[in-house]
């Protein structure tokens, strides 16, 4: 929450090395804006960030979970972004059985589309600022 | 790691750069290294003007020694900027390189951020906090290395594979040169004319004449890569070397030619003509010895009979062999787009052939000694159409450009109008990309009353007896033209090799939307493959011209010397590895990796993850799929990144 008391959502962006994180990179290169929202973690390929990565995050006060990496056919390792892919489909299954499935993407960022990162994360933000904070952390968690 | 490293107590600095004002004027970085000091196993925090500076860098190194510090944190600009500058200042103090983490508060917070002073304040504190958390958990990492074998394999025997195999064994490296056909000198060989006095055979000729004088280049025809073990430094590869059932006691006297009684279409001629089951490739060929078409072949026997120096052995079998280096280069070619039956009227009349088979006829070694005779006439008049199989000209089209046809064929041109100045030529285009030094080739056919139409629409070609006619929808004209012609020429472009799959598969390298094998980067890495130790040259990667596949084959080879001149390797090590307690030996990690660097190996009869190091790039997909938490990338384990996630969202370091 912001001083005013308006909801600002905490978001985690977990970013690839090669194809995101430079992406991210550019925006600031560029002097672009986007809101201060994000919060990013590198890895080396998307393929690295696991379920329980995720769960985590949400379980730990994020609002929502962005996913990043380069585009298919552009992965540094070859076919790293494939396994995210795959992946990603069974974790939204469970996270849209839990409620939660909006509140995690997916987005393929490359090192030149830093105009696509503020596109997607600025979309991302306002769709989590609609959904608003998880009620579950305070209810569930937090007085069980 | 030992007991004792693992209870020793973790001493982090944090250093806070300003970067002149590019984050001093948006962050309170005071604020920030005051922050920092709060946080737990924090023992020192500054702020200074340009860490990247001599004096910044002093800074960290006295700090290290004076503070006993076992982590530093620079918050500062991007890793992909600064952190090798900062990982080589912690080395020099004595501090394991690995044992460095970067926040990056400039592109991602003040250079995004400038007119929230307040809140990118706020947020550069949250990237200090993950950077402390990811410090606490930094491990200490060795690099890996490995030896390397001082010999490179070339795969393919043409131009570009010949000059490679030059270079290397120039620079005193042994060289194993294979190529699958029964001769060197690949496509470029059969082209009539390079330019208007070099001739393909003059320079497939000039290298196969100095790679055969060479003694450190081994020659390996008949024979293919079958598999690939090692990885970069230290490659086995199994080279199957095919039945070619004439030995080198063959003198090529040619006897056997006459009594084979199988007639098959010449390949090097394009189909143009025959040839026999047993055959010379060309008449320079290199080895100079009569191959059998192990498919044509009826085993009859008569050619045994002739044989004086009985060089035939009809009973040769494969033969397998394994070659051991450090280095790979793969320089295996192009496959010549074939129209479709019917496609621009090609193989429906004789008056319709490839630019390739005009390249063969204007060749004085070709099955017309240079004599342009089609269909047993000299045609009057003759249009070319050009990007046929390229530029998404008809369905089975490729979509790209195949770049050197248009050149290629105005060359051909040129050279019909010497010999033929009365010849009446149309050149109906898509596109003309005479690019470079060759737009002169252009003035010059325009000068020798080429004429020149252009289509949008691809054209109508109608077959009539002794000539072909070709209507075209005029682009400049905007009106439909027919042009009947003597002769048709379509202008082919290029495909990959018709094993670019088995190639891909074996040597684990990928490929483009266009089929042809992927450079690791079009402008950073232009020579290298995904797959370090493989290199790339000519027309593997996709359409070039002869100078750009010698060239390619010439840096190729630059790029595996440099690898090869050294005794070791090295590694980066963040790459993966197994925990043998916790691994179940289920090989799901397995199925994820692009490198096969992962096996299933036997240890006291259980199934146990090994990993390669030198082939893992560390990607770490295997550890995100490990079930068990047994397997963990280094410099990105999951206590880390989940320690990274717990410092973001909850705000605390756990």
């Amino acid at each position: 929450m912001s001083k005013e008391g308006k909801f600002e959502p905490k978001i985690i962006v977990f970013a690839c090395n090669w194809c995101s994180y430079a992406g991210i990179d550019l925006a600031g290169t560029s002097r672009k804006k986007y809101p201060h929202n994000p919060r990013i973690i590198r890895v080396m390929c998307s393929s690295r960030v696991s379920p329980e990565m995720v769960f985590k995050a949400l379980r730990d006060g994020a609002d929502g979970v962005l996913i990043t990496g380069c585009h298919p056919g552009d992965c540094h390792y070859v076919t790293g972004n494939y396994q995210t892919m795959k992946r990603f489909q069974l974790m939204k299954k469970m996270l849209d059985e839990l409620g939660f499935g909006d509140r995690v993407a997916l987005e393929w960022i490359s090192a030149s589309e830093a105009d696509r990162f503020i596109e997607v994360i600025n979309e991302f933000i306002e769709k989590i600022r609609k959904l608003g904070p998880i009620k579950f952390r305070e209810e569930v968690l937090e007085n069980p | 790691m030992s007991e004792k490293e693992k209870k020793e107590e973790v001493r982090i600095g944090v250093y806070v750069c300003h970067c002149g004002i590019n984050i001093a004027a948006v962050v309170d970085v005071k604020a920030v290294a005051e922050y920092a000091k709060t946080l737990p196993n924090v023992v020192v925090a500054k702020d200074y003007v340009f860490m990247c500076s001599a004096p910044g860098q002093e800074m960290i190194k006295n700090d290290i020694k004076e503070h006993k510090l076992n982590r530093v944190i620079v918050a500062a600009c991007s890793p992909a900027m600064h952190e090798p500058t900062f990982r080589a200042v912690v080395e020099e103090a004595g501090l394991n390189p690995f044992l460095f983490e970067m926040a990056n508060i400039r592109e991602h917070c003040s250079w995004v951020h400038p007119e929230e002073k307040e809140a990118a304040t706020e947020k550069a504190k949250d990237i200090v906090r993950r950077a402390v958390a990811k410090a606490t958990y930094l491990e200490p990492l060795e690099k890996i290395t490995g030896k390397v074998v001082k010999s490179a394999l070339v795969i393919g025997g043409g131009v570009a594979g010949m000059r490679a195999a030059l270079d290397l064994a120039e620079r005193g490296f042994d060289v194993y040169l294979i190529e699958k056909s029964p001769t060197l000198g690949g496509n470029a060989a059969r082209i009539g004319y390079l330019d208007f006095k070099m001739r393909g055979a003059d320079l497939a000729k000039y290298l196969m004449d100095k790679v055969s004088k060479n003694p450190k280049i081994h020659v390996y025809t008949n024979s293919e890569l079958k598999a690939l073990e090692g990885s970069v430094g230290n490659f086995i590869a199994k080279i199957v070397k095919n039945p070619r059932f004439v030995t080198d006691a063959c003198t090529a006297c040619g006897e056997c030619v006459k009594v084979c009684p199988v007639e098959v279409p010449n390949e090097y001629e394009f189909g143009l003509v025959n040839r026999k089951a047993i055959y010379l490739p060309y008449d320079y060929a290199y080895p100079r010895i009569y191959a059998i078409d192990q498919a044509a072949c009826t085993k009859c026997g008569k050619c045994v009979e002739v044989c004086k120096p009985k060089a035939i052995n009809l009973d040769e079998k494969a033969e397998e062999l394994e070659i051991n280096v450090g280095a790979i280069v793969l320089a295996a070619g192009y496959k010549y787009y074939e129209p479709q039956e019917g496609e621009f009227g090609y193989k429906k009349s004789k008056r319709v052939i490839t630019l390739f088979q005009l390249q063969r006829l204007l060749a004085e070694d070709g099955p017309t000694r240079g004599e342009l005779v089609v269909d047993g006439v000299t045609p009057k008049s003759i249009a070319f159409i050009s990007c046929v199989g390229s530029m998404g000209t008809t369905p089975t089209a490729a979509t790209y450009c195949s770049r050197m046809c248009c050149t290629s064929a105005l060359k051909d041109i040129l050279k019909i109008k010497e010999k033929y100045p009365d010849i009446d030529i149309y050149y109906i285009y898509k596109d003309l990309r005479t690019y470079g030094r060759d737009e002169d080739l252009y003035w010059k056919a325009i000068e020798n009353m080429v004429k020149f139409l252009r289509y949008e629409e691809t054209p109508n070609v109608r077959v009539e007896d002794g000539g072909v006619v070709i209507e075209v929808n005029e682009v400049t004209l905007q009106e439909k033209i027919a042009v009947p012609v003597d002769l048709l020429v379509l202008v082919n472009g290029m495909r990959p090799p018709e094993d670019i799959e088995v190639i891909k598969s074996v040597l684990k390298v990928g490929s483009g939307p266009d089929g042809f094998i992927k450079e690791a980067h079009l402008k950073l890495r232009p020579v290298e493959a995904l797959t370090d130790g493989i290199y790339l040259a000519g027309t593997i990667t996709g359409p070039k011209n002869i100078i750009e596949s010698v060239t390619g084959g010439s840096a190729a080879a630059a790029k595996a010397a440099a690898l090869i001149s050294k005794d070791v390797v090295e590694v980066e090590p963040i790459v993966s590895s197994a925990d043998e307690e916790l691994c179940s030996g289920c090989g799901m990690c397995v199925s994820v990796c692009p490198y096969d660097a992962i096996s299933i190996e036997i240890k006291d009869e259980r199934r146990l993850a090994k990993v390669n190091e030198l082939l893992c790039k560390g990607c770490g997909a295997c550890a995100a799929t490990c079930p068990s938490g047994a397997m963990q990338q280094r410099h990105f384990t999951d206590k880390q990144i989940l320690a990274e996630i717990t410092a973001l969202a909850k705000g605390v370091i756990p």
